[in-house]
């Protein structure tokens, strides 16, 4: 192979600049191995210049065009006087590129299908493993040898080492070793560079050995980056716009992707409510809560909106770009609350490359609630009767027999979340991949499985997904290109029949004094509904399965028009679908109770079954079909004026359609249970129904970019919107965005800071967007059958008749609500790109917010309102950025800090006249109550009677303020409290470390300025209490208590009125990641014949600082699925 | 060459967008109806009167009723009824009653059946109804006559809580000014009237086939009884107000009691002369069982007595079963009857029930009047067959809520037994009545209500109330030989001797039989209310205590001793004869006036 590149006259003049850089630059492109032969094709590639004086830049781009080529190059590589005359025929590339070089003085590589031009001012090529004779040097006096990696510890060749403050160097060999002369005398440090890498410094000091490993440097290969319907170079985006990189998300151990996002991206807002398998996916608001309608944003995933991303898998994804400002006016109407684009990976050029990974994990609730034991529970209850005069239930002896656990027969101590709980729930994660590929065709081809377990032990509750992913490139002629993406996967969801919320309900409702199973084995009793959560965890209840079939496939091709330069068609089609297939097959189970009294004749205990649930086997399924159909087509124009002017332009066209059908069947009276098929059910009571429904969206859309001379940037994006769910007059709406940037540091007058600023751009936007993500049809005065089963009307005995309700009072006028989005921002980065520093500030006015008027419309009305563009919100924040990144010697690091903030106030909507000023929500954030202030508890009577109280208030009850004064409490004690749960700060802090082989990296999370209402209903005879209301209670002997006496479900005033006393802080800082690994020596993968190997550990939410004791404070609900803490051990090989 | 092969594409792109014109956008929903569609078929117009149908109040459905609210009954585990019980409903705070007790019955829901009814009102002469006639009239008529009967019953149903309301008959658009002050009690009541008035000369006096169930001339009729009788009342004529700002609002201002009382007993007599209508089983045979008699008119989906019912069937999740069945039948035990109303049955010989009359304390349970077998489950009542996992608690099938005492030789000390159905049972024990009693009045005995849902008929209006209407307009004209009458054959029908007393003491007899009769059918809350006897029925509650004491010789008694004893407080509140109209309604609307006391 080596001959054959020898006998290349391309090569060979190559070799003047370094030959083994260039090569094993290739090989080693992207980490991935490529093919040497495709480097020769490329520079074999034919074109037809002719060019008169013509800019450089116009010739590259007329290059690119016709080899199918990329030039890569930072904007001062191009010399000023930049002009170039040519007349060429059928010339190879080689010889153009040759010409080029020599004309201005440039280098160049290629790597994959990119070019890479660089200054040629630099190191003299040397010879391999020779040092240069130093001029400058009095004396050499010692050797230092090492090696030089990549992130992945691979050896990277063709590494310029070079002393510092000398033109004395060397370059690496093949597999990265290097071995250099330097001067002993003096502190001397050795500059490791290398295209698309970090420079970096080692000092050598007293060593003889110096390895170094290389981080990949994003800025200076021109990073693209995703924004609507195209890509934006990095350094030239002028919108806000955050991305972060699959690898990054793929450090999570979750099976949902959308909880590995949380502080990942500033200004994306990410809570997650539940971590039940299957139904864990978090809730994402872009810089907060901006309207009173639906916050949520626009999905996007390889170009087609309204696409789902929590069950793609992390390995898959390229990128994830979210659209904070006006930039995302280019998806116009549904972009209002901002857009996450998601790109999945293309195949890497070369032979093909095998991954295969697999992930072992073990997950368990981030904090389990601490209940009281049944001493105490019905020492508390006793306390219950007697402040109501009765007499007490339980005798002292009784309660002694609890706490001493006397019998087990007769006086349990259940802990309920211990007798349902196992001690961690596994999960597992495997996918495999194959990328590679050539000029004609590249291939990117996945397939993955995971399972996740419930924390139940005999869990019937599991998520399972088998997932596939096609995605080709390819070129069919000179001019035309093409990209298939094909995705399908299979989600399964098993549940028992009884919720996640009923078992969690029962969990803390769970009684200390009852029998989760009896001594014996046999299941305990329930509280109500059959629901003893140890029995209806498991399969026992029959299932739940939904299995949903998700298949997503787009076809675009991009054609380069050839009689105009510039000028390219890309045309797409995309079609989802999605099916979803539930089966409910409920069954009755038994559970066991006892008399407490009746034993057998061997003196055990004689329990008594009961059959609960059901009284016989029920059958329903559910079946849904959906279908989008998402077609665009777009016309880019790209075109450098006079050497300083670039204007980049794209229109296009999108249509949207798509509909979805229901339908489901009922049967019981089920002879056995032996078949679970709808045809063995009875024919008395089955049931049917379905529905449909459809919807159509045609929009228009265009970007204009400008830049003079790299330096001052201008964007246009507009987008002309018609959405189905307007009348046709207001149907459609016209969404502009402007932002303009300046690049401060390619002023002349900087170049003196540009050692040390190195790239400073000062940016700012304005646009406004659309949401239509309203009830569809309110300007239609529609009537509907109600839809629950019991919505109908019987006559003559037995005859069921449909009832017809009212749906709405039609709002003829509804149209869009209107984001405007204002951005200001500024990204720079100093000291050779090793410090990032990027900041924004925002001010979101969101106007027409559809909202009902029922706050001032009298209920006697009767009407049903619509809802009327009336409501304004301004919300308005900043986001900051800041990274380091550096080496000291072998050890690598890098930190990163994000933090955002937000605050939101209703500007304008409806409300209730008469309202006093302290409890109007105008003026006051969104979605804020009304809440009585309580101020301590009661110590006697003597207290109550001192402070007006409500009717009938006690000692030991909750004192509610009386904040107006008047003497008495009333609803106008009422005061609005203005956090929610949603916070209004959240931040990340990242930190990598690198030491060869070894690397680590931690990841801390936090959001402020929430409030969770910790209220739950069922305390007292109908349920247990939390150990921290029993401790410290209110008794009569304890009067100087801070926490109320006990309660009896919301029997008491302060139980049933909404008040403060419920509430609890929810700030938290949790350590969201946390990864160890180790790359296996390539010296021993190869062995193996492996090219490389990683095993790691990693873990999510794995500490949690907090005020909120019992629950995550992120999970809003006292019965859902805490969130999970999961640890992992994984394994990733790749040959 | 290549630029021929190119073109044809572009083109066709381009193409394949100017084709789509923008009348894709122009969907229709898939699920519901249009205005037009609606209004221009009788079927679905017919479909929309029976919504409102649907959203009329009663108590089955969700499974609790209004004696919990009054002297009837004890509603376990919910500390707004206590409340309620003790005048403690505020406007910012209802408590119980637009929720938890009550169906469709707040000022919004009520207030939004009106509109339905005036939506119906507005567009009826857009309906193309046939002109056929069925059961006598057409369904234009037919249908009319139900919008204004189902109108007045919304208002009815508002006047008696609330007083004086708006009176709105029109449709309210977007744009209209909704500030509305509130009418007279008296314009009220009649407006009420006149819409029963009209909806009685549309309505057929008997429904065939699958109108059945619908409002009838009778119903219209027999509602109009009812609001009469109440207006005739005291509470809204013997100006209890005279402090309150605006007494028309909530009384009439005038002193024609008597001419009212004339208006109210010439509308029952209206209702009995129509000679549709019969007591179920009025005459029982000395072979019947009169209690199983009052069991199947209960249970019985259809009867002769009928004058205005709601039918289910099982879909319609009836949970009256289930939250009113004892503990030890995974029943919920709401709406315990409480020991007031239990002092309240007579014997069966039809004199008073009294603790101090020793042979009544001894065994309170029996000897006492049928509708006491029909209506309550006391200790050792026999009811339907345990569940599997309480049958060897009660082998033989009756309510156990007493207690024995038991002798425990080896301890030497007494244990004590309770049983299934009481709050210390082994059997969800929290679900237990507090009150000793259970409901046994609309509960079917042949559905497992743990399971099923029962499918019980409600009686909105049966013939016994109109019986008992005439009886008491009589008495308050002094008509008492007829008003004798009337009560007695509700008497007869129940197995009891007739009444003869005559003056108050006949007043008394006859507001003691209202309230056993008419138990559990969500009228004594309205009864305590019109005739002003707030201090008198807000009592505290008596419940009973249930212990099979043990012997002096260590065995237990075979027979329980029954005591009843006061157990919660109930209190009276003048402001309670009406309720308040919520503080929010108050700042939407600035002509409301708020009622007195709030």
């Amino acid at each position: 192979m080596k001959r054959k590149l020898l006998e290349n006259q391309i090569i060979i003049r190559l070799m003047k600049v370094s030959l083994l850089q260039i090569l094993l630059a290739v090989i080693f492109a992207g980490g991935t191995l490529a093919h040497p032969i495709s480097a020769q094709e490329l520079l074999n590639r034919k074109v037809n210049i002719k060019t008169q004086n013509e800019k450089i830049r116009n010739v590259l781009i007329e290059i690119e065009h016709q080899a199918s080529v990329k030039f890569a190059y930072r904007p001062h590589t191009l010399p000023k006087d930049d002009k170039i005359t040519l007349d060429l025929v059928n010339e190879p590339l080689s010889n153009v590129l040759e010409i080029i070089s020599k004309q201005f003085g440039i280098r160049y590589e290629v790597v994959g299908q990119q070019i890479i031009l660089t200054p040629a001012r630099q190191v003299q090529a040397p010879n391999k493993h020779s040092s240069l004779v130093p001029a400058t040097y009095e004396s050499i006096d010692r050797t230092v040898a090492g090696r030089v990696t990549d992130e992945n510890g691979d050896g990277l060749p063709g590494v310029n080492i070079l002393i510092k403050g000398t033109q004395q160097g060397t370059v690496s060999d093949a597999d990265g070793s290097y071995r250099i002369s330097i001067p002993d005398r003096g502190e001397v440090t050795l500059v490791f560079s290398f295209v698309g890498y970090v420079p970096q410094e080692a000092v050598v000091g007293n060593r003889s050995n110096v390895d170094v490993t290389l981080q990949v440097d994003q800025k200076t290969l021109d990073e693209l980056v995703v924004v609507g319907y195209g890509t934006a170079k990095a350094a030239t985006i002028t919108g806000s716009i955050t991305s972060v990189k699959g690898d990054v998300l793929n450090r999570a151990p979750v099976v949902n992707l959308s909880n590995s996002m949380a502080g990942r991206l500033p200004g994306l807002v990410v809570v997650t409510r539940s971590g039940q398998p299957g139904s864990d996916g978090s809730t994402f608001r872009i810089r907060g809560a901006n309207t009173l309608g639906d916050n949520s944003p626009l999905i996007v995933v390889d170009g087609v909106p309204n696409r789902g991303l929590e069950r793609l898998m992390s390995s898959d994804i390229e990128s994830v770009t979210v659209l904070k400002d006006a930039s995302a006016a280019i998806y116009g109407a549904q972009a209002a609350n901002g857009v996450i684009l998601i790109t999945t990976k293309k195949g890497k050029m070369g032979k093909p490359q095998f991954t295969i990974t697999h992930n072992q994990a073990w997950s368990m609730p981030t904090v389990i609630p601490e209940t009281a034991d049944a001493a105490t529970y019905l020492q508390m209850l006793n306390e219950i009767y007697i402040n109501d005069g009765q007499a007490p239930r339980y005798t002292e002896e009784e309660i002694q027999n609890y706490r001493e656990g006397k019998d087990p027969w007769l006086y349990p101590n259940t802990n309920w979340y211990d007798a349902t709980f196992r001690n961690a729930a596994p999960q597992r994660m495997t996918n495999a991949s194959i990328s590679g590929g050539q000029e004609a065709l590249s291939y990117f081809v996945s397939v993955g499985t995971n399972f996740q377990d419930a924390i139940y032990k005999n869990s019937a509750t599991y998520y399972k997904q088998n997932n596939y992913r096609v995605n080709l490139d390819g070129q069919l002629s000179k001019h035309i290109r093409y990209g298939i993406r094909m995705a399908g996967r299979e989600e399964n969801r098993n549940y028992p029949t009884r919720s996640a919320s009923d078992i969690f309900s029962m969990l803390r409702r769970g009684k200390p004094n009852m029998h989760a199973y009896w001594p014996n084995g046999l299941n305990g009793p329930d509280i109500e509904y059959g629901n003893n959560p140890v029995v209806v965890t498991t399969n026992q209840t029959g299932y739940d399965r939904n299995k949903t079939t998700v298949l997503e496939n787009r076809a675009n091709i991009d054609i380069q028009i050839p009689w105009v330069k510039g000028l390219s068609v890309t045309a797409s089609a995309a079609l989802d679908r999605t099916m979803v297939n539930d089966k409910l097959w409920r069954t009755p189970w038994y559970l066991y109770s006892w008399d407490r009294e009746t034993y057998d004749a061997d003196g055990n205990p004689v329990l008594t079954v009961g059959q609960k649930g059901f009284s016989g086997p029920e059958l329903q399924q559910d079946m849904a079909d959906s279908k989008l159909v998402t077609m665009n087509s777009l016309l880019n124009y790209e075109k450098e004026l006079g050497g300083k002017h670039y204007v980049k332009a794209m229109v296009g066209v999108e249509k949207i359609t798509g509909n979805s059908m229901n339908f489901f069947a009922f049967r019981k009276y089920f002879v056995s249970t032996a078949l679970d098929e709808l045809f063995a059910g009875g024919d008395a009571e089955k049931n049917n129904g379905g529905g449909a429904s459809v919807q159509a969206r045609l929009n228009y859309f265009g970007r204009v970019n400008y830049d003079f001379a790299n330096k001052y940037l201008f964007e246009f994006v507009w987008r002309y919107d018609g959405s189905y769910i307007f009348p046709r007059d207001k149907r459609f709406g016209f969404f502009p965005g402007v932002s303009l940037g300046w690049r401060v540091s390619e002023e002349n007058f900087w170049q003196g800071l540009k050692g040390f600023a190195n790239d400073v751009k000062l940016r700012g936007s304005w646009g406004q967007t659309g949401n239509d993500r309203i009830d569809t049809y309110q300007y239609l005065a529609s009537y509907g059958f109600g839809t629950a089963a019991n919505n109908i009307y019987v006559f003559n005995e037995n005859v069921e008749s449909k009832i017809l309700t009212e749906l709405r009072i039609p709002n003829r006028n509804v149209t869009w609500e209107v984001a405007n989005q204002s951005n200001i921002g500024m990204d720079a980065s100093f000291i050779n790109n090793k410090l990032t520093f990027s900041a924004e500030y925002f001010y979101n006015y969101r106007t027409s917010i559809l909202w009902n008027r029922n706050a001032s419309v009298p209920s006697s009305s009767g009407l049903t309102l619509p809802r009327e563009n009336i409501g304004e919100v301004v919300n308005r924040g900043s986001e900051f950025q800041l990274a380091y990144r550096d080496n000291v010697e072998d050890f690598t690091y890098s930190v990163s800090l994000n933090f955002s903030f937000n605050k939101n106030r209703i500007k304008f909507w409806d409300e209730t006249p008469g309202v006093p000023e302290y409890q109007k929500s105008t003026g006051k954030p969104m979605n804020t109550a009304l809440y009585y202030k309580a101020i301590g508890i009661f110590a006697d009577q003597a207290a109550v009677d001192a402070y007006p109280h409500w009717a009938g208030a006690k000692p030991g009850d909750i004192i509610f303020e009386d904040v107006n004064q008047d003497g008495k409490i009333d609803g106008l004690d009422r005061v609005r409290i203005e956090k929610t749960d949603l916070p209004t700060h959240t931040g990340g802090f990242n930190v990598d470390l690198g030491f060869k082989g070894l690397y680590a990296s931690m990841f801390f999370q936090w959001a402020t300025g929430t409030l969770r209402n910790d209220y739950y209903e069922f305390n007292g005879e109908t349920g247990n209490y939390l150990k921290r209301d029993a401790e410290g209670r209110w008794t009569p002997s304890n009067p100087n208590a801070s926490k109320p006496r006990p309660w009896n479900r919301y029997s008491e005033y302060w139980r049933n009125n909404q008040n403060t006393y419920w509430l609890q802080n929810s700030d938290y800082l949790r350590l969201k990641n946390f990864e160890f690994g180790y790359n296996i020596p390539s010296s021993l993968c190869q062995k193996l014949w492996i090219s490389n190997a990683q095993i790691y550990f990693t873990g999510q939410n794995l500490l949690t600082f907090t005020k909120v004791k019992d629950f995550d404070p992120e999970v809003t609900s006292a019965t859902g699925y805490p969130l999970n803490k999961v640890y992992n051990l994984g394994i990733s090989l790749t040959f | 060459m290549k630029r021929l092969y190119f073109k044809p594409i572009i083109l066709g792109i381009a193409l394949s967008f100017q084709a789509c014109d923008q009348d894709f956008l122009e969907t229709t929903p898939y699920t519901e109806f249009s205005e037009t569609a609606v209004w221009s078929d009788p079927a679905l117009a017919e479909t929309f009167l029976n919504n409102i149908y649907f959203r009329l109040d009663e108590p089955l459905t969700d499974g609790r009723m209004k004696a919990n609210i009054v002297d009837e009954a004890h509603y376990r585990g919910n500390g707004g009824s206590r409340d309620f019980n003790n005048g403690l409903m505020t406007q910012d705070n209802l408590l119980v009653w637009p929720s938890t007790l009550s169906r469709y019955r707040s000022w919004a829901d009520i207030y939004k059946n009106i509109r339905y009814c005036n939506i119906f009102l507005s567009k009826v002469d857009e309906i193309p109804f046939s002109s056929g006639v069925v059961d006598g009239k057409t369904p234009k008529e037919r249908m009319t006559g139900e919008a204004h009967f189902l109108r007045a019953y919304n208002y009815f149903n508002l006047v008696t809580v609330y007083g004086g309301v708006p009176i709105i008959d029109k449709v309210y658009e977007l744009e209209d000014d909704f500030q509305i002050p509130r009418n007279t009690f008296a314009e009220t009541v009649d407006f009420v009237v006149s819409e029963l008035d009209k909806a009685a000369d549309l309505l057929p006096v008997r429904h065939s086939g699958n109108n059945i169930g619908r409002a009838t001339r009778g119903a219209a009729l027999a509602l109009k009884s009812r609001m009469l009788l109440y207006a005739a009342s005291d509470l809204y004529n013997k100006n209890r107000y005279a402090s309150f700002s605006n007494p028309e609002l909530v009384s009439y201002t005038d002193n024609n009691q008597m001419q009212r009382w004339q208006a109210a007993k010439a509308a029952a007599k209206a209702v009995i002369d129509m000679g549709e209508y019969r007591l179920f089983r009025a005459e029982p045979s000395p072979s019947d069982s009169v209690a199983q008699n009052l069991v199947d008119l209960f249970l019985t989906k259809t009867t002769e007595e009928d004058i205005f019912i709601k039918y289910f069937t099982t879909p319609m999740g009836q949970n009256f079963g289930l939250y009113t069945s004892p503990n030890g039948y995974h029943g919920w035990g709401t709406n315990a009857p409480i020991g007031n109303l239990v002092d309240d049955f007579e014997m069966r010989d039809g004199t008073k029930f009294d603790w101090n009359n020793p042979a009544h304390a001894a065994e309170p349970y029996q000897n006492r009047e049928p509708r006491f077998y029909s209506t309550i489950l006391y200790n050792e009542a026999p009811w339907r067959v345990r569940p599997l996992d309480a049958q060897n608690l009660d082998p033989y099938n009756r309510v156990q809520t007493g207690s024995w005492e038991v002798w425990n030789a080896s301890t030497n000390s007494v244990n004590i037994v309770y049983g299934v159905d009481t709050r210390n049972s082994t059997i969800e024990d929290w679900n237990g009545s507090y009150t000793g009693y259970y409901c046994r009045k609309y509960i079917d005995p042949n559905i497992d209500a743990q399971y099923i849902k029962q499918t019980v008929t409600w009686r909105f209006i049966r013939y016994a109330e109109i019986l008992l209407n005439y009886a008491e307009a009589c008495i308050e004209l002094g008509e008492e030989e007829e008003a004798r009458k009337y009560i007695n054959m509700v008497r007869r029908r129940a197995g009891l001797p007739g009444l003869t007393e005559s003056g108050e003491a006949l007043k008394k007899r006859y507001r003691n039989e209202r309230r056993i009769e008419l138990a559990f059918e969500d009228h004594r809350f309205y009864d305590v209310r019109r005739w002003a006897i707030g201090p008198e029925a807000y009592q505290p509650v008596k419940i009973a205590k249930v212990v099979y004491k043990l012997n002096p010789d260590k065995t237990t008694a075979e027979r329980p001793t029954v005591t009843h004893e006061v157990w919660e407080s109930r209190a009276w509140n003048d402001k309670a004869y009406f309720l308040p109209i919520m503080r929010d309604e108050m700042n939407k609307n600035s002509l409301l006036i708020q009622n007195p006391g709030y």
